[in-house]
């Protein structure tokens, strides 16, 4: 039974209420901190206004607002990452799915207004369950490794993430280290893509690796040597299909013309390019020439019927990772003739 | 019977065990198990934190490990079970290293220093007991970085701003010191030949970790050159980065653990998360007073879980 306590006592136990005080320093007056709290909609309402005003003069819209809604859309979303604090699990391989799904509406807008990306044959990829998508690469950067990635979660209808394998310098620089491990990225080691198959994981491998982001502008699509067919031992292995991917476009964002062997080396860099751009531009010529891009998935080959021993058989894998190139280097020919330009 | 034996006094009184005191160092240790018929060696006195200068690393973890060996390894010896403690640093860490390293991943002919290089000489002494010796069956745990309160890694990640290397925030693998004492238990009473790696489940993060612990992670020092950062962090932070460490808090190590679950059927009760909560409560270290050289708490917390045992049996 609770005793019953006299209002004297209470009044004795109670604690008394603390009076929160505004903080100390200089503050704004109320009217304009109460104008700053809404500027936010005022310049929202007055955008959505004038897009009207301006659909009504020119017969078109001039501002898309939907778009003007993704990006605050996207800045709503990294002020509540940022709130999670450090109440948030990444997987073993240090993947933030919940922090790189806010990046999407970034790479989406470049998917679709940048490089106006054209993908075909998203069926061939497993909604899900493992499998091992194998492409070309190009480009000084590797956007077209975020263009895959992008491409499987807008056009597919199970969206997926695709973890790509880096090659191991990158894990070594500043900022990239984080990033790629954030984003879902694994060292381009065998170890770690039999670790991503048995996970039932989408996985990206580029077996051109470097051989292909530098090469000169003259070379543009003739595809690079396929490493040593490592990829194909690895599906074998894992029982995993191997889904070749073409990508036209991704050669034009940086016409490199020259490369400094020297300046690569001593930053210890796999090239250092030249462009028209860069890096007589400096910062701006980090800008990629929006090119016009397609995308082809090619149909899976199965490796199930294969026994494990055939990923010892260097023949076997020889063969079956020149059939891979085969298959990229023809998507990559009948994409291009597809395309009207190289910026239309 | 149990003997333990260590050059300082055990921190607390421990019945059911005679305490010897003795230096792996000296030759004395093989006497002592030949005299006392030891059927089961646990070596514990492993140095897997190289704050007390390397040099009295490699004279424990080296020649200490050599001696006890030697001391084994005699002719009709009675040891049947030896378990030898290891360190994740073994591996070391580096851009190039696979997301995990499983139990075979040992890059022998590395050109390590510090820690490393001395466990890999180790770990190299113990393999070979183990081919010379099948009537023994050898155990090493390869414990995970732990961050009971007088670890590098604790002290590092205690401080109340961390400066971390610019542009790396690596994953980070934990052991709680319980699941540590309880690994060495299990290997001891078991029988499990071979190497072993010990962590907590999942990663976390070392921006998550300096969170957890209340600090602001301040990422100001330069990737490149470590042992600039080193020195920098021992003179302005007075917080001694050993070599291993440096590179793990760079590129991260993290280990494969199958193999423990799989033969010991055991999984750490701590995940690494919990047991960077566990450092950040404060509720790491219940069974000691004061505090006490690593290789020594173990073997206390192994003995007091035995008396333990042994009171509710009586009772």
């Amino acid at each position: 039974m609770i005793a019953e306590r006299s209002s004297a006592e209470r009044r004795r136990n109670s604690r008394k209420a603390e009076i929160v005080a505004p903080p100390p320093g200089f503050r704004l007056p109320k009217p304009i901190r109460r104008f700053q709290r809404q500027a936010p909609m005022y310049a929202l309402q007055a955008i959505g206004a004038l897009a009207v005003r301006l659909r009504e003069l020119t017969g078109r819209d001039v501002i898309d607002v939907g778009r003007i809604m993704e990006v605050v859309q996207f800045i709503y979303q990294q002020r509540e990452l940022a709130r999670r604090g450090s109440n948030y699990a990444v997987d073993d391989f240090g993947f933030d799915p919940q922090w790189t799904e806010s990046f999407l509406n970034v790479f989406k807008a470049l998917y679709h207004d940048y490089w106006r990306v054209e993908t075909t044959g998203a069926e061939h990829i497993p909604a899900s369950g493992r499998a091992l998508l194998v492409a070309n690469h190009a480009g000084v950067l590797p956007w077209d490794g975020t263009m895959i990635k992008t491409a499987v979660f807008v056009e597919h209808p199970h969206p997926r993430h695709v973890r790509a394998l880096v090659a191991s310098q990158f894990m070594g620089m500043p900022v990239m280290s984080w990033f790629l491990r954030r984003t879902g990225q694994a060292v381009g080691h065998p170890d770690d893509t039999r670790r991503l198959l048995e996970r039932d994981e989408l996985v990206l491998v580029f077996p051109e690796g470097t051989r292909g982001t530098g090469k000169s502008f003259r070379d543009r699509y003739r595809l690079r040597r396929f490493g040593r067919g490592g990829f194909v031992a690895t599906a074998i292995r894992a029982q995993a299909p191997i889904i070749p991917v073409s990508v036209v476009g991704s050669e034009e964002i940086y016409p490199m013309v020259g490369d400094l062997a020297p300046v690569a080396r001593l930053f210890g860099l796999p090239y250092f390019p030249i462009t028209p751009f860069w890096p007589w531009l400096g910062p701006l010529g980090i800008i990629p020439l929006p090119s016009k891009w397609r995308i082809q998935f090619h149909p899976p080959v199965e490796v199930a019927h294969l026994p494990l021993k055939a990923a010892e058989d260097q023949h076997l894998v020889m063969a079956l990772a020149d059939d891979v190139r085969d298959t990229i280097q023809r998507g990559i020919y009948e994409n291009l003739k597809l395309r009207r330009g190289v910026f239309l | 019977m149990l003997f333990g034996c260590d050059v300082a006094d055990p921190v607390s009184a421990i019945e059911a065990m005679d305490f010897v005191h003795a230096d792996t160092r000296l030759s004395v240790i093989g006497k002592l198990i030949r005299q006392l018929h030891i059927d089961t060696v646990v070596h514990l006195a492993v140095m897997v934190d190289a704050a007390h200068g390397e040099r009295s690393v490699h004279e424990t973890d080296v020649i200490g490990t050599m001696n006890v060996l030697v001391g084994c390894a005699a002719p009709s010896s009675p040891v049947r079970r030896l378990v030898v403690k290891s360190s994740q640093a073994i591996y070391g860490a580096g851009a190039n290293d696979p997301s995990f390293f499983s139990e075979e991943m040992i890059n022998w002919d590395k050109t390590t220093s510090g820690l490393t290089r001395d466990l890999l000489e180790m770990e190299q002494l113990v393999s070979e007991f183990a081919l010379r010796n099948e009537s023994c069956g050898v155990t090493v745990l390869r414990l995970g970085s732990r961050v009971s309160e007088d670890t590098s890694l604790a002290r590092y990640l205690s401080l109340p701003v961390v400066p971390t290397f610019a542009g790396f925030d690596p994953r980070l693998q934990l052991l709680h010191e319980d699941d540590a004492a309880d690994v060495i238990v299990r290997a001891t009473v078991g029988d499990h030949s071979g190497a072993f790696n010990v962590a907590g489940d999942g990663v976390v993060l070392l921006s998550q970790a300096i969170d957890i612990m209340g600090g602001r992670a301040a990422p100001i020092l330069p990737p490149y050159a470590r042992w600039f950062s080193r020195l920098a962090l021992r003179l302005l932070a007075g917080v001694d980065v050993p070599a291993h460490l440096a590179d793990m808090i760079a590129f991260g190590s993290v280990m494969d653990c199958s193999r423990l679950a799989a033969d010991f059927g055991w999984r750490p009760a701590y995940s690494s998360r919990s047991a960077m909560d566990a450092l950040a409560l404060g509720k790491q270290v219940e069974l000691i007073e004061a505090p006490s050289p690593q290789q020594e708490y173990e073997l206390q917390v192994y003995l007091q879980q035995r008396r333990r045992r042994e009171r509710q049996l009586s009772n």
